[in-house]
């Protein structure tokens, strides 16, 4: 506390008005564009749930192919270029598979025979749930 | 001075930071698989422990009900369910069995909306919807068996023909047989707002394979839905759900098949036993019903039906026998017709999007 007051007594010396001001303003520009860039390059995920559990969120931006077992057999999802969709499904009759790529937040696809649900997260929610 | 200005600017970048992390909001969401379908619950305001527990209440008792009324499955032991084992009495004969009060005044309030709908919403054709193949988890193209069809559009069973004396039940007719597939959803909704609460829950929103209903809402905002967009995998619009009250849309789009390039869906007119191709979806939204009524779960889940069978001139008339005013159809070429005080809540989730509106 003695040393904080001490540097404290040592920066008023040293800093005007308009320091204080500039470095005030610099700090909250900061913070702010910590808030805002940080959290938009996370916004595009996909959710992967099977039954009642998340098996993981993943980025939109890789690509790659999540395979997730359910009672049925096992679901291959691909995820590419900011999108996710179901590609390879055991269940008979493909509902999943034929509703394509999703790209946009709030959009979900369900595999229903194998208890497993896509969803896109994006950084606000635009609903909090589907009526289908 | 300048001490002052420096202590003041500490204070307020360290005030600032803190206002940027908001606190999470309270909200605890849970999906799972039962009833055969999607269930989504979310809880605002409660600890995670409580909103789990009570979640749990809430999947035991659809659980249990659809172990009651399932219309096609047969228990561990090969029994039939509660429906299923109604469904054999009626097919052998007149001889009355006994229900549980519950499933009593669910085919007491199933047989008024049937009436009202003039027979468009018949829960009775469980033949029908068995000789479609869709009273399999797993089903695919059936071979269209016409006389099949035709005979069982012949043999008439309707909901008039269940004699309910009591707790004892029989069928004048013995093609009656009961399907809940466009009822128990809607029940099941009802019954988990009065879980909710008798568990003193404020705020929750419970969706069953598709069909929503509210409770309080989701913090300083009221609860939000999205409607699926029938040919697309994305939401076409999303509104406000207002405390008690819900929603329920029917659709092509959610058991169906191909054949010959010809769909056909899971809703089937009973005049003449074929699937319906002229609509893609209907979407009602109910406020909430005084208590002693038909609850506004149950109107959301069944009035779709009627509207949705009910030809392109005569689905306005329809909603207005069920008291709908909140309507949307959107037809076999995708035109939108949506009535006036439904137009007003909707955000379209694209630009530009055309419809017309109901007189």
């Amino acid at each position: 506390m003695c040393n904080f007051l001490r540097l404290n007594n040592q920066l008023t010396k040293y800093l005007r008005l308009g320091d204080s001001i500039l470095i005030l303003m610099s700090i909250i520009g900061i913070i702010w564009l910590f808030n805002t860039l940080w959290s938009n390059e996370q916004a595009a995920k996909v959710q992967i749930r099977q039954g009642e559990k998340i098996i993981g969120t993943y980025s939109l931006n890789q690509a790659r192919e999540v395979q997730v077992k359910g009672p049925i057999g096992v679901n291959t999802i691909h995820i590419s270029n900011g999108r996710a969709r179901f590609s390879k499904s055991p269940c008979h009759n493909q509902y999943c598979v034929h509703q394509g790529w999703l790209n946009r937040a709030g959009q979900a696809a369900i595999c229903l025979p194998n208890q497993i649900s896509l969803e896109l997260i994006g950084e606000t929610k635009p609903y909090d749930s589907l009526n289908y | 001075m300048r001490k002052v200005i420096l202590y003041a600017a500490v204070i307020a970048v360290i005030g600032f930071g803190i206002l940027q992390f908001k606190p999470k909001a309270p909200l605890y969401h849970s999906q799972s698989y039962v009833f055969g379908t999607l269930v989504d619950i979310s809880i605002y305001g409660e600890t995670d422990e409580r909103a789990r527990a009570v979640t749990n209440l809430i999947l035991q008792d659809f659980q249990h009900l659809h172990h009651r009324f399932h219309a096609w499955k047969t228990d561990t032991s090969g029994h039939a369910s509660e429906l299923g084992q109604l469904n054999e009495a009626f097919a052998k004969g007149t001889s009355p069995i006994e229900v549980q009060a519950d499933l009593a005044n669910i085919i007491r309030d199933a047989t008024a909306l049937s009436v009202k709908s003039n027979g468009l919403f018949n829960p009775a054709i469980g033949h029908l919807v068995s000789a479609w193949g869709f009273q399999r988890d797993e089903f695919s193209a059936v071979q269209i068996n016409q006389e099949a069809i035709n005979n069982l559009v012949q043999a008439a069973p309707r909901m008039t023909d269940i004699v309910l004396n009591k707790s004892n039940v029989y069928s004048k007719n013995s093609s009656v047989k009961l399907d809940l597939g466009g009822y128990a959803k809607g029940y099941a909704l009802d019954l988990a707002l009065q879980r909710l609460r008798q568990e003193k829950i404020k705020h929750a929103l419970v969706n069953i394979g598709g069909n929503i209903i509210a409770l309080g809402q989701h913090g300083q905002k009221p609860w939000r839905v999205g409607i699926q967009h029938p040919r697309a995998p994305t939401a076409i619009a999303t509104l406000d759900l207002a405390d008690g009250w819900a929603i329920g849309t029917s659709g092509d789009y959610q058991r169906y098949f191909f054949k010959e390039k010809q769909r056909y869906c899971h809703i089937i007119d009973p005049r003449t036993g074929y699937p319906v191709q002229h609509t893609q979806s209907v979407t009602v939204l109910i406020p909430p019903q005084s208590a002693h009524q038909i609850q506004a779960g149950v109107l959301s889940d069944v009035a779709t039906k009627p509207i949705f069978i009910a030809s392109p001139e005569n689905k306005n008339q329809m909603a207005k026998k069920f008291g709908i005013e909140y309507l949307m159809v959107i037809d076999e070429k995708s035109n939108i017709l949506i009535s006036k005080k439904l137009a007003k809540n909707l955000h379209w989730q694209q630009p530009d999007v055309q419809f017309s509106t109901f007189e």
